[in-house]
């Protein structure tokens, strides 16, 4: 029966940094969390999707990361969205489920009805206010929400059978190796408090397990147990799987967008969703070509009102400019994400490129990628502070920071 | 006297290895880069050093605190706020170059190693009594290099030349001058370059002598010469029969092993190797022409050749690393995976072989 007074508290797991090193080069100068993605960074899209729930009282950051990698950021936004942002950070691996647990007594020191967990590194719509009112509707512990995807990609994820009626979740498996279904599990959930007894049931039965292991001489002698320690608790595996099918959990589909940021080429993707979802959502956020002082823009473009842009640059579509950049006179950006500082030079190209902080981009100079977003050199990156000299073309290839290039180069990484 | 070691860049070439630590505090034959300079410095009567840097001031500040104490000599930072190329920092650093005393000070490029015969030079620079001595070395292909054109007996500059088309000399500046105070009074504080701008106006009034280096020179800024530099110091330290050398059945040719470094049983290790701190060589482990940095782990019967293993890695059973693989910091190579050339950003698994040199980030 919800009452006025009930509380929501968010969860949003943010990861660590020796874990993540699928999103080098980028990552080697920010935490991934706070890479920017359509101008925000990119924990800032689940937080703006938690500030729709009606009674958030709270929004906790987990991860790994040291506290004061994430302290400007928490204060600023805490201040921007007037609701307490904080970041936890876990001194050991918890596992997915154990992370949330060890911070129980700080999530329920508000006494919530609801909690949400999201995964930071998911680029979705986060269709919080109807998720949580269909968890109401259904009256079980847990919530999750899926997108169906192409049965051939499926498998890189954790796949769900639900019914079709009831939305209950019948089945649930972790990137599969036969077909078990389309439906995936997109890295957001609703619960009630009850999952924590859920979780210090698995954390239990671990301890006991390990306890019997002990008293059986046959057991000694088998090689060093590889389970993991008792409070490792993954929520896939260990909460998910086990309790389909016992009338504790159901899905809500969402039919928007869903992809994983994992590496930096699915961020330009990302952004360019993100960008076109402002155009519903928040549309005075992007730039529009007015009149003949503007630059002329095409599509979805977001650029920061610090940054200086030469009326005859043609911008867009699908660009992200950041603080403090200057685009110069006659330049070309397309499908690309400029940060904080660079200076792009007149009659620059720039075409599915991420070009880092303080990077310095010659006349005439071009640099792109076929825009694969997938292949490893499918979006050329440049990292902080990097050097294109005037009329060099840098093709489908990632430069680590400080470089100069002089030379144009093809296919390559610079370190 | 005193010295100036220039730093400077972010040893980008050098990466993986530069993106744990900065440039001059890498290994090289179990000791930081710029180690070996210093104590060249100390040993003849060097008492303050200032370092020329403009990366990562905080780590490099903290590494002098500990070797100011060991070496019991005077370091200090001279920190550029943007880069000043080689002659510019000598003009930032001037105040603590200069003292009443006159004596010339001692300038030296961190990347380079050699014998560091330094009392020579001061001898040298005395009798030619000229503003400036530079050290030469002799090499195959000057054409890379900027050649120095002397005179042979006396040593006297005419000219510097870069990377000449046509043969002019084989002997190029090897990074190591000895400056008379006066030297600074033609340097302004402003991107500057020593060759180009300075070097040129003092050989012009024939105050310039070059000295021809006697032993070996490597610029070891990037792995392959990083390696090579290796087997020409390791042979300078057998020319002098010193006792650092490991010994024993199952060592060939010269290696070097730290003192708290373990080798197991049947392992066969040489040439031209050197083990560092805390190290642990399973059994039956071939090693040779590689550098295995502090707190490694080489685990039974693996075999590597011609590479660089970064502090605190692994390297599995049976496996095989060669053909220039560089390991960063904390990288752990599986069991039984080949890799061949393969460079390896820090805080990596390798699960699966490389076979052919690429960059694994």
């Amino acid at each position: 029966m919800g009452t006025s007074e009930e509380r929501v508290v968010a969860v949003i797991m943010v990861g660590g940094p020796t874990k993540g090193t699928r999103f080098r080069p980028l990552s080697l100068n920010i935490p991934k969390p706070l890479f920017p993605l359509a101008g925000q960074p990119m924990v800032h899209h689940p937080i703006s999707a938690c500030k729709t729930i009606p009674n958030l009282a709270q929004i906790y950051l987990v991860g790994f990361y040291e506290e004061r990698e994430f302290a400007l950021y928490v204060s600023s936004i805490s201040n921007e969205l007037r609701v307490p942002v904080r970041y936890l950070r876990e001194d050991k691996p918890h596992g997915s489920a154990g992370g949330l647990y060890n911070f129980r007594d700080l999530i329920m020191e508000d006494n919530p009805s609801h909690i949400v967990l999201l995964n930071c590194d998911v680029c979705c719509s986060f269709p919080l206010p109807g998720m949580l009112e269909a968890h109401r509707r259904y009256g079980g512990m847990g919530t999750i929400l899926v997108i169906k995807v192409s049965p051939e990609s499926a498998n890189q994820f954790g796949e769900l059978v639900a019914d079709p009626v009831t939305n209950e979740l019948l089945h649930y498996t972790e990137k599969p190796e036969t077909f078990v279904s389309d439906r995936i599990n997109c890295g957001a959930y609703i619960f009630t408090p009850d999952i924590f007894t859920a979780i210090q049931g698995v954390s239990s039965q671990r301890k006991d397990r390990a306890t019997l292991r002990r008293l059986s001489s046959f057991e000694a002698l088998q090689p060093p147990n590889r389970s993991p320690p008792s409070d490792f608790v993954r929520l896939d595996q260990d909460i998910l799987s086990p309790l389909a099918g016992k009338k504790q959990l159901y899905v809500y589909e969402t039919m928007d967008f869903w992809e994983q940021i994992k590496t930096p080429g699915m961020s330009l993707k990302c952004s360019a969703l993100y960008l076109a979802q402002f155009r519903f959502t928040s549309p005075h956020l992007l730039a529009s070509s007015d009149g003949r002082k503007n630059a002329t823009i095409c599509g979805d473009v977001y650029i920061h009102p610090s940054a200086k842009v030469h009326p005859t640059a043609k911008i867009g579509p699908n660009v992200s400019i950041s603080a403090n950049a200057r685009i110069g006179a006659g330049v070309r950006l397309i499908s690309c994400i400029i940060l904080d500082d660079v200076e792009i030079k007149e009659n620059a190209v720039v075409i599915h490129a991420i070009v880092g902080w303080k990077s310095s981009i010659g006349r005439w100079s071009r640099v792109q990628a076929a825009g694969d977003y997938n292949a490893k050199l499918g979006v050329t990156i440049l990292g902080e502070s990097v050097t294109v000299e005037d009329e060099v073309v840098v093709i489908n290839s990632i430069i680590l920071p400080n470089k100069t290039l002089n030379v144009s180069v093809q296919e390559e990484i610079i370190l | 006297m005193k010295a100036l070691i220039l730093v400077g860049g972010f040893g980008t070439r050098l990466r993986p290895l530069t993106l744990s630590v900065p440039k001059p505090l890498v290994d090289f034959a179990n000791k930081p880069m710029i180690l070996h300079q210093i104590e060249a410095l100390k040993a003849i009567g060097v008492t303050e050093v200032v370092l020329a840097i403009n990366y990562q001031p905080e780590v490099m500040l903290n590494f002098l605190k500990d070797f100011e104490k060991k070496l019991g000599i005077k370091i200090t930072c001279s920190q550029e706020t943007e880069p000043l190329g080689t002659a510019g920092p000598l003009a930032l650093a001037r105040d603590k170059l200069i003292d009443d005393s006159g004596e010339p000070f001692f300038v030296l490029n961190s990347d380079v190693i050699s014998e560091y015969p330094l009392k020579q030079m001061i001898e040298f620079h005395k009798s030619h009594g000229g503003e400036a001595s530079i050290m030469v070395t002799k090499v195959d292909e000057p054409s890379k290099y900027g050649v120095v054109v002397m005179e042979e007996s006396t040593g006297q500059v005419e000219r510097f030349v870069e990377k000449p088309k046509l043969f002019v000399g084989n002997k190029i500046n090897a990074g190591i001058y000895l400056l008379d105070p006066s030297v600074l009074d033609r340097i302004e504080l402003r991107p500057t370059s020593i060759e180009k701008e300075v070097f040129p106006n003092i050989a012009a009034e024939k105050k310039l002598f070059a000295m021809v280096l006697p032993g070996f020179w490597m610029d070891i800024g990037q792995p392959k010469d990083y390696i090579t530099g290796l087997r020409l110091y390791l042979d300078s330290l057998k020319k002098k029969s010193s006792p650092k050398l490991a010994s024993g059945p199952h060592i060939i040719g010269n290696v070097l092993v730290d003192e708290s470094a373990k080798i197991g049983e049947g392992c066969l290790i040489g040439p031209d190797v050197a083990i560092g701190p805390g190290c642990v060589v399973e059994s039956g482990v071939r090693l040779s022409r590689c550098t295995v940095m502090r707190g490694v782990r080489i685990k039974k019967h693996s075999c590597i050749s011609s590479s660089i293993i970064g502090w605190h890695s692994t390297v599995g059973q049976w496996a095989r690393v060669e053909n220039m693989t560089i390991l960063g910091e904390d990288v752990h190579v599986g069991d039984e995976i080949y890799s061949n050339g393969g460079v390896v950003l820090p805080h990596k698994e390798i699960k699966s072989s490389i076979l052919k040199p690429e960059i694994v980030m």
